[in-house]
């Protein structure tokens, strides 16, 4: 435990040694606000003559602002995580650090979760910045609390999601920019092939003149294959939390992502015992 | 402390060391000497568990490096030849981290740091960032990375590379006053250094281990003698011949008999010639350089393999 503080505490102080913490806490600072500030005037305009807005009555506060608004703080967090995770692991390989590394008495566990909870507390450093806007609401608007619990916490999942994501890839990398690009190209390809899954069309596209012993078995994969594939989506996950209804399976659907790539980031480190 | 048993790694299909097999006592250091690419660097990743061994056992400490990884960890100072150092981090900064994931406890790590930088010249670059630094002054936070908690093992990979002649001479003398506490596992290829330095070394060549022996025993082995011979060349040639243990007697231009073999006594030598009724001017023993030794043992090795 000592150990993963240390590796944890070293790595998250490098993020404000170099450039990269500053650089990402800027940009969510300018974003959300920028966004916060135009969706904030969107709702003024609304509340002004909902009709204009396809709106019969005027709106929630919290469906047409704040919901949105922290769906659009993960999509943010999702484009600037893979600059928080490409260096992780990469970088210690690119400089020969990772020989140190292994070469202290450190288990892999304590390497791994100290990487990713110095990324998750840059998440929260990110997290901090978008509260601000949510603390200025707070004061001036009556919010549910749910919405707000939730909501928060639906970014912080979706956030340590796509952290664990960007870990592997930096676990199996030894540039940097190859661990960024692919992070973020799998991170996109993800939101992109959940909306695909609502264009394929509900029914088995298997042509009804086939035995229906084909057609039954074809079905049951193309439905799991669908359900699948519309479940990929990142962001679908966090539509119902940000609204403040609690998703036991949406929070498990986060919490078993990061699961997953944490468990291959365990063996892409532990292959250096078999690879040449 | 340290044993190497056929320790053997491929890469691929190629194999960067085989059966690679020594000893290092306890207080002992020995130099690990090699051409580029001999697997010296190998050889100290497998014992310092950064790699494994595709074969073969090594146990450091009185651990096995391959089932005990993390108690063989806690006894070794590693300096890599790359010196793994970051960057952005102050020296003061960076060896209280080293000393943190090392194990040295809250209350001892600041004057283990403090020791270590002492030891290496680094005391008054506490406050520098190492990406400032020069080559000279990195490897001596590398060295002093090393030392941190005092591990009872320290391999060395090239540790005086890039400093200079006055370094040089401080960072050997400091490694000469490791004996005894430490062990020490140093490669090199400034072989005055593992001359002056070391009692013993291993020589390997190609990935196998070519020599293992103490360095007295490595320069005296094949004794040679100049000798001033006068009188008939052909009888002192017949003569010395007839010593035993020569293997070779040549004459040079200047009229110095150069006497090659092995175990060749002097007074023999010597004696054969007086008895012979030649006349000896000079009879000088010379003893071979370490790099006279270890150009033979590689050449030897090379013409082996072609």
């Amino acid at each position: 435990m000592n150990n993963t503080w240390a590796v944890c505490k070293r790595e998250f102080a490098s993020y404000f040694l170099t450039p990269v913490g500053y650089v990402v806490v800027g940009m969510v600072a300018l974003i959300s606000g920028l966004s916060f500030a135009m969706s904030f005037l969107t709702h003024v305009d609304i509340t002004q003559s909902p009709t204009t807005f396809a709106y019969s009555t005027v709106p929630d506060f919290e469906e047409s602002l704040l919901s949105p608004f922290l769906v659009f703080c993960g999509m943010l967090i999702m484009f600037l995580s893979p600059l928080i995770t490409m260096r992780l692991l990469a970088e210690e390989r690119h400089r020969g650090t990772i020989e140190l590394l292994l070469t202290h008495p450190l288990r892999d566990r304590e390497i791994v979760f100290g990487k990713y909870f110095a990324a998750l507390g840059m998440l929260l450093v990110m997290m901090l910045i978008v509260s601000v806007h949510l603390m200025v609401v707070g004061y001036f608007v009556d919010v549910e609390p749910a919405v707000l619990v939730f909501g928060v916490l639906t970014v912080f999942l979706m956030g340590a999601a796509f952290i664990s994501l960007g870990l592997f890839i930096s676990s199996i990398s030894r540039n940097q920019i190859t661990a960024g690009t692919l992070t973020f190209g799998l991170l996109l390809l993800l939101f992109i092939v959940g909306n695909a899954g609502e264009k394929l069309p509900e029914i088995s596209p298997m042509p009804e003149t086939y035995p229906a012993m084909l057609r039954a078995p074809f079905g049951f994969v193309y439905a799991t294959f669908r359900t699948f594939v519309m479940e990929l989506l990142v962001d679908a996950h966090a539509k119902d939390m940000a609204q403040g209804i609690f998703q036991p399976h949406d929070v498990l659907y986060y919490v078993l992502f990061s699961a997953f790539f944490l468990f291959l980031t365990f063996r892409a480190l532990e292959s250096r015992n078999w690879r040449g | 402390m340290i044993e190497a048993l056929k320790l053997t790694k491929f890469y691929g299909a190629v194999a960067a060391i085989q059966d690679v097999s020594f000893t290092v006592g306890a207080g002992e250091i020995i130099g690990f000497l090699g051409p580029n690419g001999a697997g010296k660097s190998t050889t100290m990743r497998i014992l310092t568990g950064f790699s494994p061994a595709t074969r073969g056992t090594a146990r450091v400490a009185g651990f096995d490096v391959h089932e005990d990884p993390i108690e063989v960890k806690r006894r070794v100072g590693y300096l890599p030849e790359r010196v793994p150092l970051y960057e952005e981090m102050s020296v003061d900064a960076f060896l209280r981290y080293v000393a943190e994931i090392k194990g040295v406890s809250r209350s001892m790590r600041r004057a283990a740091v403090g020791e270590a930088m002492e030891r290496c010249g680094v005391s008054q670059m506490g406050g520098r960032l190492i990406g400032h630094l020069s080559k000279g002054y990195r490897q001596r936070v590398g060295l002093a990375q090393a030392l941190l908690g005092k591990p009872e093992v320290l391999v060395l990979d090239e540790p005086t590379v890039g400093l200079d002649p006055r370094q040089i001479v401080d960072i050997r003398h400091m490694i000469k006053n490791l004996a005894g506490d430490h062990t020490v596992l140093i490669s090199t290829h400034i072989l005055p250094e593992v001359a002056m330095l070391c009692r013993r070394a291993v020589i390997i060549n190609q990935g196998r281990v070519a020599v293992e022996a103490d360095l007295a025993t490595l320069t005296e082995g094949a004794r040679e003698f100049h000798v001033t011979v006068r009188g008939d060349a052909g009888k002192a040639e017949q003569v010395l011949l007839g010593v035993a243990g020569v293997k070779s007697a040549t004459l040079d231009a200047t009229g110095q008999w150069l006497v090659q073999g092995t175990n060749v006594d002097g007074e023999a030598v010597n004696a054969a010639l007086v008895n012979a009724g030649l006349g000896v001017s000079a009879l000088e023993h010379r003893r071979k350089s370490l790099e006279e030794v270890f150009m033979e043992v590689v050449s030897r090795e090379r013409e082996a393999v072609v």
